[in-house]
């Protein structure tokens, strides 16, 4: 066929060009007259049933049973003839018209779907919901199980509750109940000054030297590729909490971009090449050259401790550096409250009297007990110091004496004596505890940087409480040699003897002699650090005033109006702990614990004084994740009809967009839709992704995020979703899509020229790289995602007996095509694969982390060890083909593509709608519910945008719901 | 009162004091050389490559790559030539099906039905802290395990927080306090939940209902264990972060057979699955998933190598572990029924015919290598497991008859 025929055959067959509109005023209950339902068998007959007839029916479809059955899966059917796909290019095509019949009559055609009417709630809302009525801001899904299974959709009802699901929404109320009113008080503020980092590797310090008053980073990762960070000292977080962390900063450097100082939380390792598990916490963008303060708001726990990295590209591995971040002192303060007593007391307990001990928060401006000055920031302290207690040791040599293992770092080490004689075994260390303080066990490290003679394999441990006479082991053990982080040693029970014993029973040797050395040793406290804590309480007794608050907390949570008889179960559950107890906001976390584990609360639409609640709790659920405001609940009260009329409901669904709580529906839509959910699975490879870094990572999904959250509020075309001239940048995603003029690190959108490869969802980073695998593209996986994603395609499994072909680059680089190629050669192959294979194909020019590229890179071997370089490890392979066709349409590349898609933007638009549907409601709309959709695309490009279609499909399913 | 009798008071949470007189009792009772039955059940869910996995020479388990350096082959069977009716192609969803048979896993109104370990949790769960443990290598939600209403349990995937459960310290009296508000809360719903029923949708309500029951059997055989203490053991966790992936599938697999020493449970299951982005493991990098799709080629397969021999090497050490702890006269191996397999067969082609199984330890008389005739359903082996676990049922999934695989 000629690329000329098949153009002509397009245009006039094109995407179904009429029937958009004209459905528009079809009502999906219309009961087709018995003469329409004649003339639609008939068009069936024209149209379709030439090759679909028989047991040599195209795609194994036999369409006849159309004619004579009552009950078949109408679906496939229905899309294919609604998207135009059906009949084929070059065939005969039913007119607008004549389709929209034959639509109308296949929806009817189809039998009431069996579905449940409820679903259980997910687990993210779940904790936004309980966040909300709480007032807290606690990040808590993980402790939840993943209950999602295979379904793409979280609110899919075909997911049911399990024991295991419930039993950790058990577990997690009373994680947020306890943080909300913690039953011993709040933690007192303090506040921490310090700018002493703890120990680090030798390889990486000299990337960093004081500077005035603090210290000067350079930038570094880790020889395994690793992000490389320096950990702070002297700041401990006691208690799990909100804590604001000021760092005093300037750049330093002649260069124009921003140096970011990557904040994370982790547990501090002495950080040879292992990674550090840690957690980004926040960006901070530095610009300035005079010192500034910035400071981020975090969540820490006991534990973790603050580290930073500093990057941007002019400061890479500067021995002594000269540029790079200079960091003159961190400031934290915490736990941080709002106010005092804070806020959600008067949310939640209104008018009644508040008692409290104190006031837990600090002064302004000064700071309280543990504040340092600058000058006194340095300095360790073991936790033997601590506890006033005292190490003593079997031998020494002198120079390494038994204070090096209590000095804070592994390079300095205790060793048995071996000059001028050797120390007989055994070797132990001994630790005193004077004041009997719990201690759970032992931290030890290895001491590094040397040969690793005598690193300790074996020990035990002994107790004792006069020095003398000592137990039995309490427990004995092996520690893996040359590991240079902490290993802990744990005892069985907590220990208060006056003293331990570290028995060393087995070390290696060099040379056969029996020696031992230690480069850190120190106690283990027992983990209930005491904290000094300000308690608060509801200064009542009343029991009216109790039910009173139950009564408003379930309202709010159930969105309903409810009266005290109907609560009477959570009443009286919360009453009776009044009167055992006398405890006022005991009780009250009792009735609210039993109100969000209620089957009011967790499933799903919950259960309604009227229809106009149901639908502000449906609307909160959807757009916010959450439950209902104060405003949506008080419209729903005052509905004088049952329902919510359609202009309300569109103001207040425009209301709920705009505001940030609607930021987790975007997340949770693009991570459901798009699949970004999976983001955190995928790791480039170093070796020829040298550049991707943590920031990217962080970086990319806000992209798309930012970027889907305009196109909504916005209301734009539904078009861009394809394609646009900006998208949502910072400097370092500029620098990755080579994007010049872009600084600091805060998203804006960004316009840019036609040549430019961005814009839409297809070319973003964050879409490239999560349909691969880190290594290579695989224009398979990627064509599904479009195909399933953005066209709404249906894809059927690959039949039996087909053997699968899956994309190798490297040095069968040039055969890539061929290999998928081979899916035309295929007649079965090729039903389906000419419908998935060329979207991955246009989109060959852009490799695993989303960077244009001409050529594929093929991994090249190192020597030795891996060793971490900027340049990485690959050799320039075979060039890219980025062309294909889709339709008999052909295209040369991404932008090829882009046209391609953007030509049939209502499927795009109506494929949208079916997405936001399903996540909206737990299920693929039914047919008449697509007809419906289908009715809401507008036949002009700028009439279907994006805003529209979201408030259509909500007001829409809203009041179908109410019809049920 | 009889053995059954006194599951289903642990199980349904009846007149807890008799119940653990009971246990007492019977503890007393049991003679030091009698030592409980236990099974594991590991799936491999990418498969193994058919080559190296299956003895080139018939009975020649040392003709086989992956198997010739298995320490403990003399107690190990392969077979070959097992297979699941309605699956015999499938994609990923088939691994929802490996330990239950249920045909059609990949279409979308799948429901799924009772796993064989959590037929076997129910049997043998009574007498541990825990009726069984189901782990995953990341948290997805579900794996191999599935109760009986077709629900996926959401296995364990964070080694610490086992280790925690199965082996760290309580608040006893907190705990107390918490599970009798819980149980509290518990009483007010089902208050309520009667009156919504009354006038409601009564299908949701039941639905809530029945896991809320379970949720209550669960408090109650938490309240009861409470009163015996949780064993201590050294944490023998690793910590290396090099090899995550390695790290990982050792780690649950040594929290596996501390838990079986330890008799906190008496059925485990693990899903060894990893379908995203790149592992690394000694030899080698690239994402396990795209290695599985091998397509014959030679620089993949050696790198599919290397992954699958690591795997291996974590299963003999685990064998080989559990055989080194003496148990009676016997080791801890001869009374833990080991089954290692997969739901498909050639994951290059996503096919689920042929599935590589290996039955270890247990005390059964093994044979190394059995080759049947003719391809046969799996659960012909999951009914003969049932069987040799006391369980005395006719049939389980696609089961046609115990074949007596594994001869007495």
């Amino acid at each position: 066929m000629s690329a000329y025929r098949s153009c002509q055959t397009i245009r006039s067959t094109s995407f179904a060009a009429c029937v958009f509109t004209c459905l528009s005023t079809l009502s999906y209950l219309n009961v087709l007259a018995a003469a329409e339902v004649k003339e639609s068998k008939q068009l069936f007959r024209e149209y379709c049933i030439d090759c679909h007839e028989g047991s040599h029916s195209e795609g194994n479809l036999d369409l006849s049973a159309l004619q004579t059955k009552n009950s078949f899966d109408a679906l496939l059917i229905f899309e294919n003839i609604a998207t135009g796909k059906m009949p084929p290019a070059g065939a005969d095509s039913p007119s607008d018209g004549e389709r929209r019949k034959m639509l109308s009559w296949l929806a009817g055609q189809q039998p009431e779907p069996k579905r449940n009417s409820f679903r259980r709630i997910s687990r993210h809302e779940f904790v936004h919901s309980v966040n909300d009525l709480l007032g807290t801001k606690l990040n808590l899904s993980d402790q939840i199980p993943e209950d999602r299974g295979t379904y793409d959709f979280d609110s899919d009802r075909r997911i049911q509750l399990s024991r295991e699901v419930l039993g950790s929404y058990f577990t997690v109320a009373d994680t947020m109940l306890d943080s909300a009113f913690p039953p011993k008080g709040f933690a007192n503020e303090q506040t921490w000054v310090t700018n002493k980092l703890k120990d680090s590797n030798e390889a990486y310090k000299i990337l960093l030297r004081d500077y005035e008053e603090g210290v000067l980073f350079s930038w570094t990762r880790a020889n395994n590729g690793n992000s490389y960070s320096f950990f702070y000292d002297n700041f401990d977080p006691p208690v799990a909490g909100w804590y604001d962390l000021t760092f005093e900063a300037a750049k330093v450097g002649e260069f124009e971009e921003d140096i970011s100082i990557q904040v994370h939380a982790g547990k501090y390792y002495y950080a040879d090449d292992r990674p550090q598990p840690q957690r980004l916490l926040d960006v901070i963008s530095l610009g300035n050259r005079e010192l500034k303060t910035y400071t981020i708001r975090v969540f820490l726990k006991p534990g973790e401790n603050v580290s930073v990295h500093c990057y941007s590209k002019h400061n890479w591995r500067q021995k002594s550096p000269k540029q790079g971040a200079y960091i003159r002192q961190l400031r934290a303060r915490g736990p941080v409250l709002d106010q005092w007593p804070p806020s959600r007391y008067g949310k939640l307990f209104g008018d009644l009297p508040i008692k409290t001990s104190g006031n837990p928060k600090g002064e302004q401006g000064t700071d309280r007990s543990n504040a340092q000055s600058l000058a006194h920031a340095s300095g360790y302290q073991s936790n033997v110091q601590r506890i006033g207690g005292s190490i003593s040791v079997s031998s020494f040599q002198p120079g390494m004496e038994k204070e090096k293992m209590q000095d804070g770092s592994s390079r300095t080490f205790w060793h048995t004596r071996f000059e001028p004689t050797l120390a007989k075994p055994p070797h132990f260390v001994i630790i005193e505890n004077p004041r009997a303080v719990e201690i759970a066990g032992l931290s030890y490290s290895t001491w590094s940087g040397g040969n690793g003679n005598g690193q300790i394999k074996k020990y035990s441990i002994l107790v004792s409480d006069d020095g003398q006479i000592w137990s039995e082991p309490i427990i004995s053990g092996e520690l893996e040699v040359q590991l240079a982080n902490e290993q802990s040693i744990l005892f069985p029970n907590l220990q208060t003897n006056r003293y331990i014993k570290f028995l060393i029973t087995d070390a290696k040797t060099l040379d056969g002699r029996s020696l031992a050395s230690i480069g850190k040793l120190d106690v283990v406290v027992s983990t209930n650090r005491e904290v000094a804590r300000t308690e608060v309480a509801v200064d009542s007794d009343s029991p009216d005033a109790l039910t009173h608050v139950v009564k408003r907390f379930a309202q709010r949570a159930f969105s309903t109006q409810l009266t005290e008889a109907e609560l009477t179960p959570y009443i009286e559950l919360a009453q009776k702990s009044l009167h055992e107890h006398g405890e006022f906001v005991r009780a009250a976390k009792l009735g609210f614990k039993a109100v969000i584990c209620s089957p009011r609360f967790l499933m799903a639409p919950g259960e309604h004084s009227g229809s106009a609640h149901s639908q502000a709790a449906s609307l909160a659920r959807t757009l916010w994740l959450s439950v209902p405001d104060s405003e949506l609940l008080s419209a729903a009260a005052d509905s004088s009809s049952s329902e919510l009329t359609k202009a309300l409901l569109r103001s207040q669904i425009h209301r709920m967009l705009v505001d940030k709580q609607s930021d987790r529906m975007i997340k949770s839509f693009c991570d459901q839709w798009l699949n970004l959910r999976s983001w955190n699975k995928v790791s480039p490879s170093l070796k020829l992704y040298p550049k991707y870094d943590d920031l990217l990572h962080h970086y990319l999904p806000l992209e798309t995020q930012s970027y889907l959250a305009y196109l909504i509020r916005e209301n734009m075309p539904v078009g861009h979703l394809i394609d646009s001239d900006y998208t949502f940048l910072n400097q370092r995603l500029a620098q990755h899509y080579g994007i010049d003029g872009v600084i600091g690190q805060h998203l804006r959108k960004v316009s840019f020229g036609s040549e430019v490869p961005r814009g839409g969802l297809l070319t973003m980073g964050s879409v490239l790289k999560v349909t691969t695998d880190g290594f290579d593209t695989s224009p398979i996986l990627r064509g599904a995602w479009v195909s399933k994603n953005i066209v709404g395609t249906p894809i059927s499994p690959p039949p039996e007996t087909v053997k699968a072909i899956e994309p190798e680059h490297g040095v069968a680089a040039k055969t890539l095509r061929e290999q998928i190629e081979q899916h035309k050669n295929n007649a079965t192959c090729y039903a389906c694969h000419k419908n998935i294979d060329p979207y991955g194909f246009a989109l060959e020019n852009f490799d695993s982390t989303g960077q244009w590229r001409v050529k594929y890179r093929v991994e090249k071997p190192h020597r030795g060890t891996f060793q971490f370089r900027l340049e990485g490890y690959f050799l320039k392979g075979g060039a890219v083909d980025s062309s294909g066709e889709i339709s008999d349409r052909r295209f040369d590349d991404a932008f090829g593509l882009k046209k391609l898609l953007l030509s049939d933007q209502r499927r795009v638009g109506y494929n949208f709608a079916k997405k936001f549907f399903e996540y909206a409601n737990g299920y693929a709309p039914d047919l008449p519910q697509r007809l419906a959709l289908l009715a809401m695309i507008a036949e002009k490009p700028d009439k279907c945008r994006m805003k529209d279609i979201v408030t259509n499909v909500l007001v829409y399913s809203l009041s179908e719901k109410s019809h049920e | 009162m009889s053995d059954s009798n006194r599951r289903d008071f642990l199980k349904f949470g009846a007149a807890l004091p008799v119940a653990m007189n009971a246990i007492a009792a019977r503890a007393s009772e049991r003679p030091p050389t009698d030592p409980p039955k236990r099974i594991m059940f590991i799936c491999n869910s990418l498969g193994f490559y058919e080559p190296n996995f299956f003895p080139a020479e018939r009975g020649n388990l040392a003709s086989s790559k992956y198997l010739k350096d298995v320490a403990t082959n003399d107690k190990m069977t392969v077979f070959q030539n097992l297979f699941h009716p309605g699956m015999e192609t499938s994609n990923h969803d088939s691994e929802k099906s490996f330990l239950t048979g249920a045909a059609k896993p990949e279409s979308p109104n799948f429901v799924n039905t009772i796993s064989v370990d959590q037929v076997l949790a129910r049997h043998m769960g009574g007498d541990t802290r825990f009726p069984f443990l189901s782990f995953s290598i990341y948290d997805r939600g579900w794996g191999c395990s599935w109760n009986d209403r077709g629900v996926a349990i959401p296995p364990m995937h964070d080694e610490s927080s086992i280790f925690e459960k199965l082996f760290g310290k309580e608040d006893l009296a907190a705990k107390r306090r918490q599970l009798k508000t819980d149980q509290q809360i518990i009483r007010s719903l089902h208050r309520d939940m009667e009156r919504l029923r009354e006038n409601g949708d009564a299908s949701r309500m039941d639905s809530y209902a029945t896991v809320v029951g379970e949720l209550e059997a669960s408090f109650r055989r938490e309240q009861f264990w409470l009163e015996t203490k949780k064993p201590r053991v050294p944490n023998t966790l690793s910590d290396d972060q090099e090899f995550v992936f390695s790290t990982k599938i050792r780690n649950l697999l040594e929290l596996a057979k501390l838990a079986f020493q330890t008799d906190s449970t008496r059925v485990i299951t693990l899903s060894l699955d990893w379908i995203y982005g790149a592992i690394k493991v000694p030899g080698a990098t690239g994402g396990w998933h795209t290695l599985s799709h091998h397509g014959g080629k030679s620089d993949v397969l050696e790198k599919l190598y290397r992954v699958e021999i690591d795997i291996m090497k974590h299963l003999n050490q685990f064998l080989s572990g559990l055989d080194g702890i003496q148990e009676g006269t016997g080791t801890l191996l001869d009374h833990t029924t080991v089954v290692i397999g997969s739901n498909f067969g050639d994951s290059s082609n996503h096919t689920c015919n042929n599935l590589p199984t290996i039955i270890a330890g247990g005390g059964h008389h093994h044979q190394k290598h059995s080759v049947l005739d003719k391809p046969m359903p799996l659960c012909n082996l999951w009914l003969e497991l049932l069987h040799k676990h006391d369980i005395d049922v006719g049939r389980f999934g696609s089961s046609q008859m115990d074949q007596h695989l594994l001869p007495n």
